[in-house]
């Protein structure tokens, strides 16, 4: 019996190495030379380590740009979806009016619409905005996303129905039930569902593509996108070193927040 | 007077929410039901109206036919790879091991972070037909790794790993949770009266899991499709001859390549009612919170 269970371990171990060990190998080969990397490509620990990588990539893009272009997307994207969606879900969650149950339906549908449907007329209509190659053009078409509001729905069905009514017999003013009340329980789940929110914008590839086509708007993505052929005749030492800076971000997020998150992503399965 | 503001707020509330579905979704759907009318180019003055065609091409254009193939190619791989094996993880996970169940989680969750295009660059380097350590390690045992962009198939099947790598994790921990929400008693129950495992798992913990299972085979579907969008416009744009594209990918190839929003957009309301199907099966067997708001 104790064997049993101690293969199962190595399977999933295995598991997880597949799963990380080609991260690594992204961080170790940034740090290699072109040389380097073709003769000693599965030494994980550079022989000649070098950030000449880093610094060449400076040379050919500009690096500060993307980042900021990116991280100045995400924030927006977060910071609205955020919003949006914790004023949707307290009004689903304090009131009653006709038609809930079809807004409702109509939020779960979004999950299903494809993409392809929208981008031709959102890419007019932010064309005709003047938002074309703009970080606010690429940002809009991502607010339109109910996921949110159904993870702060959830949560604030947890919280007692009599805790809002005896504040609404006090006559307190709804805004302050809302700031007072019901952002201080949800804080959690804010924390998680912006963490989330934050690093799947920073991470987004079809709006940027459709939207951004001069260079100095691009987001990271785009300009890694830049450093890959599949001809064979990419500088992998040079794309590893973009790929590492897009991921440190996300993992510094991830190891704060990680129970956070873990649970938010639970709890948005739970039906 | 306040009667009246308290049946405005909650619509006030929802506002922001309702102008942005309005203009990024609702309005856009419908007219990209309109531009699946006509023939258009995305800049010429007029559109020429061709009522059917857009669609009788959707189905019998050699093309078209060939990506709606390598759509269910892609449908059957994906569930495979994101839905199947992450659910028998999950059942070994919540009931075949004792320990390091949280460090599984954390651990196969991270690959979820990165963007797509790391994890298309990451496999092109590691199945690098060339000089990749695939290849390498292949040589040192004399044979050749075959150059997988050349195939469809081949094309195919690297691209939903890619997927797989990063939706895995995110697939794991719906399941697992799902797992962890049957309650003790029953499983205890089974343990007692000395019921195997994997019946158990068959006969019970399998049906009662049935909602979540549905939700996230279908969400491996419907994201799915659109995920393999990033490795595919990355890597192979499609090729060789469409042998990679999928109903997604010819969808945007259309508009923003070829410039065909007729087609494009007759090939995205396809897309679109296929996925309004999957959306009324959610509906039916998951979402039977929608009555508390009835």
């Amino acid at each position: 019996m104790l064997k049993k269970i101690n293969l199962w371990h190595v399977l999933l171990i295995m598991l997880v190495l597949g799963a990380v060990v080609p991260i690594l190998f992204m961080i170790s080969n940034s740090f290699k030379t072109l040389r380097d990397s073709y003769t000693t490509m599965l030494n994980l620990i550079p022989i000649h380590p070098t950030v000449n990588n880093y610094l060449l990539l400076n040379k050919q893009i500009n690096l500060l740009g993307l980042t900021w272009n990116t991280f100045f997307m995400a924030t927006i994207v977060t910071i609205g979806k955020l919003l949006t969606g914790l004023l949707t879900a307290y009004a689903f969650r304090s009131y009653q009016f006709k038609g809930k149950i079809i807004i409702y339906l109509l939020f779960v549908a979004t999950i299903f619409v494809p993409f392809t449907i929208v981008m031709i007329p959102n890419y007019l209509v932010i064309s005709k905005l003047g938002l074309l190659n703009n970080i606010l053009g690429v940002a809009l078409p991502q607010l339109c996303d109910a996921t949110g509001i159904m993870i702060f729905l959830k949560t604030m069905e947890k919280i007692p129905n009599t805790l809002i009514d005896a504040a609404k017999i006090d006559d307190i003013p709804n805004r302050k039930i809302f700031f007072n009340i019901v952002i201080p329980i949800l804080k959690p789940s804010i924390v998680s569902v912006g963490a989330i929110f934050f690093i799947n914008s920073w991470n987004e590839y079809v709006w940027p593509t459709l939207i951004l086509k001069d260079k100095a708007s691009f987001t990271l993505p785009l300009a890694l996108q830049n450093y890959i052929s599949s001809e064979g005749g990419t500088n992998f030492p040079l794309a590893m070193a973009l790929s590492t800076i897009m991921v440190i971000l996300p993992l510094i997020i991830y190891l704060i927040f990680q129970k956070y998150i873990l649970n938010s992503i639970s709890n948005s399965g739970l039906k | 007077m306040l009667n009246k503001n308290k049946k405005i707020l909650p619509f006030l509330y929802l506002l922001p929410t309702a102008i942005l579905l309005l203009v990024f979704m609702i309005v856009p759907i419908l007219y990209t039901f309109y531009l699946s009318f006509f023939d258009w180019n995305l800049i010429a003055p007029t559109k020429e109206f061709v009522g059917l065609k857009n669609y009788v091409e959707v189905f019998t254009d050699p093309i078209n036919q060939k990506v709606i193939l390598n759509t269910l190619i892609y449908i059957l791989f994906l569930i495979v790879l994101n839905f199947v094996i992450p659910y028998f993880i999950s059942l070994i996970v919540k009931f075949f091991i004792k320990k390091m169940q949280g460090a599984y989680k954390v651990l196969f969750f991270i690959p979820s972070l990165f963007s797509l295009v790391v994890g298309a660059m990451l496999f092109t380097w590691i199945l690098n037909p060339v000089s990749g350590p695939i290849a390498y390690l292949m040589k040192s045992l004399g044979m050749t790794m075959p150059n997988w962009s050349n195939s469809g198939i081949l094309a195919i099947t690297v691209i939903c790993f890619i997927t797989n790598w990063k939706v895995f994790g995110y697939n794991f921990i719906l399941l697992l949770t799902g797992l962890g929400s049957i309650p003790a008693n029953i499983i205890d129950a089974a343990k007692i009266d000395g019921i195997p495992k994997w019946k158990l798992i068959w006969n019970v913990i399998l049906p009662m899991n049935r909602g979540i299972a549905i939700y996230v085979l279908i969400l491996t579907i419907v994201q799915g499709l659109q995920y393999v969008f990033t490795p595919i416009n990355v890597i192979t744009t499609g090729g060789p001859y469409y042998g990679s594209s999928n109903i997604i990918y010819q969808t945007y190839l259309n508009a923003f390549v070829l410039y065909k929003t007729g087609t494009s957009s007759a090939l995205a309301i396809v897309t679109f009612i296929v996925f309004l199907v999957l959306l009324f099966i959610e509906i039916r067997f998951v979402e039977g919170k929608a009555k508390n708001y009835a």
